[in-house]
């Protein structure tokens, strides 16, 4: 065993590393973008008057299909009708942004819902412009409420990264299985993929877990989750 | 682009090929309910484990959760239908091999699991702890207290969390096409490998999901809000 890992595992670490960048890269921007696209969809649900419909629409379709099936569709319809993404990454980035991206969004929305109605009242009757009231008042609060689910998001991302493999990008889990297909020695090769995946997504849940008692003592935030 | 995003649209070679789909579906639809009894079974007997009073149950029960809350299901799954048979074999010295509907409800049902345990302990967690006094002063034992007092009442608290995991299992089903398993992405895959056209097919398989599991959560969500709503709590 500990022959067979010395073969498979530690003869191929400069793959399984640039494997694990490649994970590392992808899940970073997919989690930027999903933020990104999270937020939108969400003050257009809050806010967006007519427009609401669409961001509802977009929130379910994204938390409704299996992250797989999205891969699949964006990888290959999106390139046929809308002309992007070019590369496999570009729609591996783009796919895990969208499932999270509903998920983000309900996230939000309902960190924006929990807080008192007064205090949007009270800022208003004093005076404070809207943008202000976001940013001083509410943004605050909800970034602190929203954080360990956020966080948690991450790891969901990190979980579904492994499914990219699927659309040969060349990520940890690839690079994995393209051992075992060379050798047929599976035993060692993926035991250690799997334990790396393990303790990489119990590092962001446990964080995840940090914030949410770290922020509930010290800023004395209500328990609504 | 308006061209594209007909054929994107067009729901015809959907029709064409709706046997072969609908094969695939059914596969989902087994391996579904399979993995969701296993999950269900085993939450169960964790859930409990993780409240019982001996250290070492309750360690390994929260290690259990713990490790396949956090690992990825594709590689859960790739490690059970290689890796398990080879060490089994090694083990029984004979030679073992796992079908890949095995395999997949084996990978499905032990990660739903993970989820469905926290789920269990947290309804047994918020029965609060007069009755379960109460229960023991009356002389009741542990396990009947568990099935008369406290798992009534914790099964209801349990179910829309439970229906969470179900649906979040329905949609991990679509990645056992990926150990070989004949569902429906690999028949769409099949399908549009053979016609050169991914297009509909993919935007249909994505629109079906969206639509099955939308309608799903609400019919359950609606026929347990009834059998919730009459419980002791």
């Amino acid at each position: 065993m500990i022959e067979n890992f010395n073969r498979f595992v530690l003869a191929n670490i400069d793959a399984l590393l640039s494997g694990l960048w490649v994970t590392t890269y992808v899940c970073f921007w997919a989690f930027l973008l999903a933020l990104l696209l999270g937020m939108v969809a969400c003050f257009i649900r809050l806010r967006g008057g007519y427009l609401k419909i669409v961001a509802v629409g977009y929130i379910e379709f994204c938390r409704a299909t299996p992250i797989l099936v999205q891969l699949l569709w964006v990888n290959y319809v999106w390139p046929e009708v809308f002309g992007f993404p070019q590369t496999v990454v570009g729609a591996g980035i783009i796919a895990l942004a969208l499932q999270s991206s509903g998920y983000l969004a309900e996230t939000f929305r309902s960190g924006f819902e929990g807080l008192p109605k007064g205090q949007r009242e009270a800022a208003l009757a004093v005076g404070m412009s809207r943008w202000r009231i976001m940013s001083r008042i509410e943004a605050p609060q909800v970034a602190l409420v929203v954080a360990p689910v956020v966080i948690n998001q991450l790891a969901v991302v990190v979980k579904s990264s492994t499914l990219v493999s699927v659309i040969a990008i060349s990520d940890l889990m690839y690079q994995g299985l393209k051992i075992v297909n060379q050798w047929y020695e599976p035993i060692e090769v993926l035991s250690t993929i799997a334990l790396v995946y393990f303790l990489l997504i119990f590092t962001i849940s446990r964080a995840a877990n940090y914030a949410y008692v770290h922020f509930q003592t010290k800023f004395g935030i209500a328990n609504h989750r | 682009m308006f061209a594209a995003l007909h054929d994107a649209l067009n729901p015809a070679l959907f029709w064409e090929y709706r046997v072969t789909l609908l094969t695939g579906l059914k596969q989902n639809v087994y391996i579904f309910i399979e993995s969701a009894i296993l999950a269900v079974l085993i939450a169960f007997v964790v859930g409990t484990a993780r409240l019982s009073q001996r250290p070492a149950v309750r360690w390994a029960a929260t290690a259990y959760t713990e490790f396949f809350r956090n690992t990825p299901e594709y590689v859960l799954l790739v490690w059970i239908y290689f890796v398990l048979p080879l060490i089994i074999g090694k083990m029984l010295g004979t030679h073992f091999k796992l079908s890949p509907h095995a395999a997949a409800v084996i990978g499905l049902g032990i990660a739903c699991s993970g989820f469905m345990s926290e789920t269990v302990r947290a309804g047994l967690r918020s029965i609060s702890s007069g009755q379960t006094e109460a229960a023991l002063s009356l002389g009741m034992s542990r396990f009947t207290m568990l099935r008369r007092i406290m798992l009534p009442q914790a099964v209801r608290r349990m179910l829309p969390e439970a229906i969470n995991s179900l649906v979040s299992l329905f949609k991990s089903t679509t990645i056992v096409s990926l150990i070989t398993v004949q569902d429906i992405m690999y028949q769409v895959s099949m399908v549009s490998v053979a016609e050169m056209r991914p297009v509909p097919l993919y935007t249909g398989a994505a629109l079906l999901y969206c639509a099955v599991i939308i309608l799903a959560t609400q019919v359950l969500q609606q026929l347990t809000e009834k059998w919730r709503g009459r419980g002791w709590a």
